[in-house]
């Protein structure tokens, strides 16, 4: 085999440059083709990686423990205690990164202009500035300082609905845990951005205060949790749900199916993009060795007169193949690798951002592949160009050199 | 007498065009011995290429069989029939069919690599090779940059250069002006004459012919006359 490849691979590296401009054109339809595809996985990645990382990251984390039935009715009827030592114990071991606690029941709050739905949290502040961005997403006051913290933080736009702003009051009302309603006043101390949705639905207290007022004891809603990878996600869900039996454990894929199914789409859409930038390839790649072949018939007729194997003229053709296509995916590659370099620092679609609000995603995303991904790709459209080759180089192979030599003369 | 190199026995060959066969051989009986200069000559579509092409294996006859040093060629597959022309068959075309990427002395050498001799030997018997057909000097040359001449040299030296049994030369001058033409059968005969090389010429070149040893006249596939000449200009 090696001494086949030194005798065909000189010749097959001048016969690509025979007709320049055809190797040329081929070369531009393969990295063209490529470098659509990695820029395309890039940005589609990013945004789905925004899209998922907003949601998640807004109070979702990794995954979420309920106890059974608050997802269909999120009350304070369907509180659980707080977590056990055996839950707790798997809580605080990896993979697990950061965990909380929250008080999250439906409420009512009321400014002195308006009435509005919202959904009273309450945070353990110190933990859920590590899981959720929202604490960081201040436009004025500060965040709540502490679980025995009595003020409140509303969403922009609530405030704006309601009519109020920092250092005024508002009255919270939501059932308690004896069935009454249960209101008290809290000054509100800071305004958050996020999404419109966010904004009006979030209010933020101390998960003590909000006990408190709603006569739970300790008693919580829910326990956030978050990964560094999600692939260890599945075992962890397993794990927790081992140590906590009666409760409700889930991966923010069943809490977020929106999240995974933006997740699972752009996947299958730059898989569809790929196949459909490569069906193109491949005519460009067939076409044009087609013609190379069918120009040369006298030559591969010549081969096979002067003693040369059908099989190593398969060999010589898909070698031209190999080497052009590897050329194309070369430059390809390079020219992905400085494109989505040059986008490393985050593509701006303030422009756009009621649509990126609205499919959930950050106003600014990063396109990124990883080396396994360029590789991947690479060699993929790489094998898949020298296999669609193999059928003009059959052609060639077959060749009856009587034939092929009686061409022209 | 020597020794038969090549024999053909009731060599036919019929080609099908549409519903009509068309003869092209019909029975040709022939025995080229070690060490001729024979010439096949014969209007065209007398057959002189088919009877060329079934001895160099290149085509199959539909009856008949040919024995080329000894073997057989209908009983060889296609592999063993592509060994047969590597080792024991040179070919010379009309329209030189040199490979255009490769240089002159590459050319040569192609059939010593498709034999696997190694890369030492190689180039000193494709020098060797170009070297006898006068052509040193050119070895790097690619075919574009040769004479139509110089290129058919070349072809002569890549048909040589693997010491076949037999040197099969299809119309070998038919695209060369006359002075080139009669110095490359002259090259052709002198190397007969000095390594002994057996060659089997299709011409209707009378050049050609007036070198030959031995001279076959075919006529509507059949071999019409045969025969020995003391007086060719490479006998004297």
């Amino acid at each position: 085999m090696m001494g086949a490849l030194r005798l065909l691979a000189p010749i097959a590296w001048r016969n690509l440059w025979r007709n320049a401009r055809r190797t040329a054109i081929t070369l531009i339809v393969v990295a063209v083709g490529l470098w659509s595809v990695l820029v395309l996985a890039a940005l589609m990645q990013a945004w789905a990686i925004s899209s998922r990382d907003a949601s998640l990251n807004l109070l979702t984390g990794s995954g979420q423990i309920h106890a059974v039935g608050y997802l269909d009715d999120p009350t304070v009827d369907s509180r659980m205690p707080a977590p056990s030592a055996a839950l707790t114990a798997v809580l605080d071991a990896p993979p697990i990164s950061i965990w909380t606690s929250r008080l999250r029941v439906p409420a009512v709050i009321q400014s002195e202009y308006k009435t509005l739905p919202v959904t009273l949290t309450g945070v353990v502040p110190a933990n859920e500035k590590q899981l959720s961005t929202l604490p960081d997403q201040l436009v004025g006051g500060r965040y709540v300082s502490g679980p025995d913290d009595d003020t409140v933080v509303l969403g922009r736009h609530l405030a704006e609905r309601l009519k109020t702003r920092i250092g005024k009051r508002v009255i919270l009302m939501a059932q308690s845990a004896d069935g009454t309603l249960a209101q008290r006043s809290f000054d509100v101390v800071g305004l958050y951005a996020g999404s419109t949705t966010a904004e009006d639905e979030f209010v933020f207290t101390g998960i003590s205060a909000g006990q408190q007022m709603l006569g739970v004891s300790d008693a919580i809603s829910e326990i956030s949790f978050s990964l560094p990878d999600d692939t260890t996600l599945p075992d962890t869900i397993d794990a927790l749900q081992a140590a906590a039996p009666d409760l409700d454990v889930r991966s923010w894929k069943d809490l977020s199916p929106l999240a995974a199914l933006m997740n699972d789409f752009m996947d299958a859409f730059v898989g569809v993009w790929l196949w459909i930038m490569f069906v193109l390839m491949a005519i460009g790649i067939v076409t044009t060795q087609l013609m190379a072949v069918f120009e040369r018939v006298r030559e591969f007729g010549l081969l096979q007169a002067l003693g040369m194997r059908p099989r190593l003229i398969l060999l010589q053709v898909a070698l031209e193949s190999a080497m052009l296509v590897g050329i194309g995916v070369v430059v390809g590659l390079v020219a992905s690798v400085a494109t989505i370099a040059a986008f490393s620092g985050g593509i701006d679609l303030t422009a756009f951002a009621a649509g990126m609000d609205y499919f959930g995603a950050a106003r600014v995303i990063y396109p990124s592949l990883t080396v396994a991904q360029y590789v991947e790709n690479s060699v993929l459209v790489w094998i898949l160009g020298i296999l669609v080759a193999l059928w003009p180089a059959r052609r060639a192979s077959k060749a009856n050199p009587a034939a092929a030599m009686s061409v022209g003369t | 007498m020597s020794e038969p190199i090549v024999v053909c026995q009731g060599l036919e060959k019929r080609y099908q065009v549409g519903a009509v066969e068309v003869p092209a051989l019909n029975g040709v009986d022939l025995e080229i011995e070690v060490g001729d200069f024979a010439t096949l000559a014969g209007p065209s579509g007398s057959g002189k290429t088919t009877l060329l092409n079934m001895i160099g294996g290149l085509d199959r006859p539909s009856a008949g069989t040919v024995t080329v040093d000894g073997q057989s060629l209908g009983a060889l597959d296609k592999n063993a029939l592509t060994t047969l022309r590597l080792t024991k068959i040179g070919f010379v075309f009309q329209a030189f069919n040199l490979i255009p990427v490769l240089s002159a002395e590459e050319n040569v050498e192609f059939i010593l690599q498709l034999q696997g001799v190694g890369a030492d030997e190689r180039r000193q018997r494709a020098r060797t090779a170009l070297a006898d057909v006068g052509l040193g000097g050119l070895e790097d040359r690619r075919p574009a940059y040769l004479s139509g001449g110089q290129q058919q040299r070349v072809a002569v030296a890549r048909a040589l250069v693997a010491a076949p049994a037999v040197v099969l030369a299809d119309e070998p001058t038919a695209n060369l002006d006359s002075k080139t033409a009669e110095e490359l059968i002259a090259l052709m005969a002198r190397l007969n004459e000095a390594s002994g090389v057996t060659f089997l010429i299709g011409t209707h070149d009378a050049r050609v012919i007036a070198h030959s040893k031995r001279h076959i006249e075919l006529t509507d596939g059949r071999i019409t006359a045969d025969e020995r000449r003391q007086n060719s200009r490479a006998a004297q």
